[in-house]
C-alpha cells in the first residue's frame, strides 16, 4: 500500500466485463441504451456495494460516452435541476460526444429539494440522452410515479463466494497477504456488500500479520495436493484449507466433482453424504451469517469423506475441475428468455410464473401461435426462443 | 377463431353461476358479496380447482366495471420480499375505492409460499389496513399459514374438482371451438391432469393445436411429451453402479428442461415405487429422500444434496442402504 487513496475507488470498475456476479443487470443496461429512446431512464437499485454506480460508469466507457453526474451531495431542488440538468438533458455535449446523465443516489431527493422529483420526471419526458439513475429502495411510496417512467434494473447483493474472490484479487496486487479465511471472514461479515468489504480489506492491511501455520509454511498448496491429502494422505484435516487461496465453496465443487474418481459404492455413498453435510452447514452459514458453523462445512469437507474407506488410498489419480458451474452457466443465457416469457404469460393467466415455467413443454404449442404472442407482448428475442 | 386466445383466460367463468364444482363455498360467497361487505378471506385447496376464478369473480361483483382499479393481485411465490408486498400494498391502500364499496380487494396467491417471518409482517399489515383494504389470501395447505391469519380469515377449504365437474367444463370450450372430442377424452383427460382444471384445459388447447378432432391417445401423447424425462434412465444408470454417468446424465436433464432440485426430488420419489428393489431399501431410500427435500427447503445446494441421493442408489441397485 504506498498510498491513501481508497480502495474501492482505485479497483472500480471500467467494463462490463469487470464487473463480477452482475451479467443480469448487465444484459438489461445493454438493452436499455440499443433500445433508447424507446425509454429515456433507468433505475439502478439495488444494496449498497453492489456495483450500481460502477455500472453506469461502464457504460459510458463502454459506449465512448461522457458522463454528467449529479450526486447526493449537490442540492438537488427543482430550481437546482432546472439549472443544471435541463439544458444538459437538450445542448449537445463538448466534442460532440453522446452523452449520458447520472442522478446518483435518488434515495437522497428528500423533503429538502422541493419539486425535486416531479422535475425530474419532467425532464426525463424532454431528455435527448439517456438518463440513469442510483437507488437502494425503490419501492418508496414517493417513487411509484417515477417507477412507472424507468426501465427498473435490479443488482443483487453479492454471494460471499464472489467477494471473497475479488478480494483477494486485490489483496495480491495491493501485497497484502493474509491467510485464506481471512478473506472468506471478511466476504461473510460483508453480507453482499463489496465496498464495505474493500474498506475492511484497507483497514486490516495496515495491521500486522499474524503469524500463524500457514503464513510459516510459506507455499501455497495447489488444489491437486488439497485433493491427494484428502484421498490419499489423511493429516492436517484442521489446517488443511488454509494452506489454498481457495475458498471452500470452491474446494466443495472440486470434491464433488472428483469423488467418483476415487470411491465407489458404500464409500462413495459415505463420502457423499458427508458432503452433503458440509452443504447444510455451508447452508446455515449463509442463512444466518454464523460462520461459527464453519468449522463444521470443514471438518465434514475434509476428515468426513476422507474416512469414507476405513483404509486410505494409495496410487495417483488425475483430478479434474469442477464442471457443473460453467454448464449452469452457459444454460441460464438460454433460460432468461423461457423466464421472461412465462412471467409474461403468468400475468396474463393469474398464476404464478414457476407454475408457467412448469408447464412450460405444455404451453409451447399455444404459445408458438401469432396472435398469442401478440397479446403477451413477447419480444424478437422471446419469439425466437420459441421457434426453437 | 379461439386460435388466437388462451383458453384458460378465455372460458374462465365470469359469474357465479358459470362456476362448476364448489358449490357450498359459492353459496356462502355469494351471501358475503351480496351484503357489500366481505371479511378477509383464506381460499385453501388443490391447484386447478377456482381459487383465483373465485376471487376474480368477487370483485367483479362488487366493482363492475370498476373492477380493475380496486383489486390487486399479488403472487407470493414471485414477489420477491414481504418488503415488496408491503410497499404495493400501501400504495395501493393508500387512496379510497372508487365505487359505492367502502373497500379496496387485495388477492395475494400462493401464501404459503411466504415465509413464517413474512406471514407475521402480513398480519400486521392485514390489520393496519383493514378498513381500507380486504385480502384474500390462497395457499394449497392451510396448515403452512400461522394461526393468527387464518384466525383473521373466513377459511373456505377447495375440493378437488370431480370427474363430472371438469368434464363439463371440457365440453363447453370444446362445444365453442368446434372440437370433435371421442367419448375416452374425458377421463384421459381428467387423469393425466389429476383433477386440476387450468392443467386440463392447457392440455386440450395444446392438443387442439394440432387437430380439432381429438382421441385419447393424442391427449395422452402430448401429456406424456411435456412430462421431463431422463429422470427414469438416471435411477437406472446409479442403480447399475453408473455413477458417473448418472450425475451428468441427471445435470443434463435439469439443465434442459429447467426443472429445479424439489421438482426433481419429487419425481425420484415418485419413482422409487416403480425399481425393481427390495421394498424395504425403498423405505430406506423414501426416508432419505425425505431428507434430501427438506434440506432443499432450508437452503442447501440442490445438486450437492441430489448427488448425495444417487449415491445411495448405487448402494440399492446392490440390495444395500445406508
Amino acid at each position: 500500500m504506498n498510498d491513501n487513496e481508497n480502495l474501492a475507488e482505485k479497483y472500480r470498475i471500467e467494463r462490463y466485463s469487470d464487473l463480477i456476479g452482475q451479467d443480469k443487470a448487465v444484459d438489461e443496461i445493454k438493452t436499455f441504451i440499443k433500445e433508447f429512446p424507446k425509454r429515456k431512464a433507468a433505475i439502478l437499485y439495488g444494496p449498497a456495494g453492489t456495483g450500481k454506480t460502477s455500472l453506469a460508469i461502464a457504460v459510458a466507457k463502454e459506449n465512448g460516452l461522457e458522463i454528467l453526474e449529479l450526486n447526493a451531495s449537490d442540492l438537488r431542488n427543482r430550481a437546482k435541476l432546472e439549472e443544471v440538468l435541463k439544458p444538459a438533458t437538450l445542448q449537445q455535449s463538448l466534442f460532440k460526444k453522446g452523452k449520458i446523465l447520472l442522478m446518483d443516489e435518488v434515495d437522497g431527493v428528500t423533503g429538502t429539494d422541493i419539486g425535486g422529483i416531479p422535475e425530474l420526471l419532467r425532464i426525463i419526458e424532454t431528455t435527448k440522452y439517456p438518463i440513469l439513475m442510483t437507488c437502494n429502495d425503490i419501492w418508496q411510496s414517493k417513487f411509484s410515479t417515477l417507477r412507472s417512467q424507468c426501465k427498473l434494473v435490479e443488482m443483487k447483493a453479492l454471494p460471499a463466494s464472489t467477494i471473497s474472490i475479488i478480494l483477494k484479487n486485490v489483496a495480491d496486487k495491493e501485497g497484502i497477504r493474509r491467510e485464506p479465511m481471512f478473506f472468506t471472514q471478511l466476504a461473510i461479515k460483508s453480507q453482499g456488500d463489496l465496498r464495505a468489504a474493500l474498506n475492511d480489506l484497507q483497514s486490516y492491511a495496515y495491521e500486522p500479520i499474524s503469524i500463524d501455520l500457514s503464513e510459516k509454511r510459506d507455499v501455497e498448496d495447489t488444489i491437486f495436493n488439497i485433493l491427494r491429502k484428502v484421498f490419499k494422505e489423511r493429516r492436517d484435516f484442521l489446517d488443511l484449507y488454509d494452506s489454498t487461496k481457495m475458498s471452500l465453496d470452491e474446494i466443495l465443487l472440486w470434491l464433488e466433482e472428483n469423488i467418483p474418481k476415487e470411491y465407489k459404492n458404500l464409500a462413495l455413498a459415505k463420502a457423499y453424504d458427508a458432503l452433503g453435510k458440509a452443504d447444510v452447514f455451508r447452508g446455515r452459514i449463509y442463512r444466518n451469517q454464523s460462520w461459527r458453523f464453519l468449522v463444521y462445512q470443514n471438518i465434514f469437507q475434509s476428515a468426513g469423506i476422507s474416512y469414507s474407506k476405513s483404509s486410505p488410498l494409495t496410487g495417483f489419480t488425475k483430478y479434474e475441475p469442477p464442471k457443473r458451474v460453467l454448464k449452469i452457466w452457459m444454460n441460464n443465457q438460454k433460460l432468461e428468455r423461457k423466464k421472461s416469457i412465462s412471467k409474461k404469460f403468468a400475468r396474463l393467466v393469474h398464476c404464478s410464473s414457476k407454475r408457467a415455467m412448469r408447464d412450460f413443454i405444455l404451453l409451447k404449442p399455444v404459445l408458438q401461435q401469432a396472435e398469442i404472442q401478440k397479446q403477451l407482448k413477447l419480444s424478437e428475442e422471446e419469439i425466437e426462443f420459441l421457434k426453437k | 377463431m379461439g386460435q388466437s386466445d388462451i383458453w384458460t383466460e378465455k372460458y374462465r367463468p365470469s359469474k357465479f353461476e358459470e362456476v362448476v364444482g364448489q358449490q357450498e363455498i359459492l353459496k356462502r360467497v355469494k351471501s358475503l358479496v351480496q351484503a357489500l361487505n366481505i371479511p378477509h378471506l383464506l381460499f385453501a385447496g388443490p391447484a386447478g380447482t377456482g381459487k383465483s376464478t373465485l376471487a376474480l369473480i368477487i370483485v367483479k361483483e362488487l366493482f363492475g366495471d370498476a373492477w380493475r382499479e380496486n383489486y390487486l393481485e399479488l403472487n407470493a411465490s414471485d414477489e420477491r420480499g414481504i418488503d415488496v408486498v408491503r410497499q404495493k400494498v400501501k400504495d395501493f391502500a393508500r387512496t379510497k375505492a372508487l365505487e359505492n364499496v367502502p373497500f379496496k380487494v387485495i388477492f395475494l396467491d400462493e401464501a404459503d409460499a411466504l415465509t413464517r417471518e413474512a406471514q407475521q409482517a402480513l398480519r400486521r399489515t392485514m390489520e393496519n389496513y383493514t378498513n381500507t383494504c380486504r385480502f384474500i389470501l390462497s395457499c394449497n395447505y392451510s396448515s403452512n399459514i400461522i394461526d393468527p391469519i387464518q384466525s383473521r380469515c373466513v377459511v373456505f377449504r377447495f375440493k378437488l374438482l370431480e370427474k363430472k365437474d371438469v368434464s363439463e367444463v371440457i365440453k363447453r370450450i370444446s362445444e365453442k371451438e368446434k372440437l370433435t372430442l371421442s367419448e375416452d377424452v374425458f377421463q384421459t383427460l381428467y387423469e393425466s391432469s389429476e383433477g386440476d382444471c387450468r392443467r386440463a384445459i392447457n392440455l386440450l388447447q395444446a392438443t387442439a393445436s394440432i387437430a380439432m378432432d381429438i382421441n385419447s391417445e393424442m391427449i395422452n401423447m402430448i401429456a406424456a411429451s411435456a412430462k421431463p424425462k431422463g429422470i427414469r434412465v438416471v435411477l437406472d444408470y446409479a442403480l447399475s453402479g453408473d455413477y458417473v454417468t448418472a450425475r451428468d446424465k441427471l445435470l443434463e436433464v435439469m439443465l434442459k428442461e429447467s426443472i429445479s432440485g424439489t421438482d426433481v426430488i419429487r419425481m425420484i420419489q415418485k419413482e422409487v415405487w416403480n425399481l425393481q428393489i427390495e421394498p424395504e431399501v425403498k423405505v430406506r431410500i423414501t426416508e432419505k429422500t425425505g431428507e434430501i427435500e427438506f434440506r432443499m427447503t432450508e437452503g442447501s445446494d440442490e445438486f450437492v444434496q441430489l448427488q448425495a441421493l444417487l449415491a445411495s442408489f448405487v448402494l440399492a441397485g446392490q440390495g444395500k442402504s445406508t
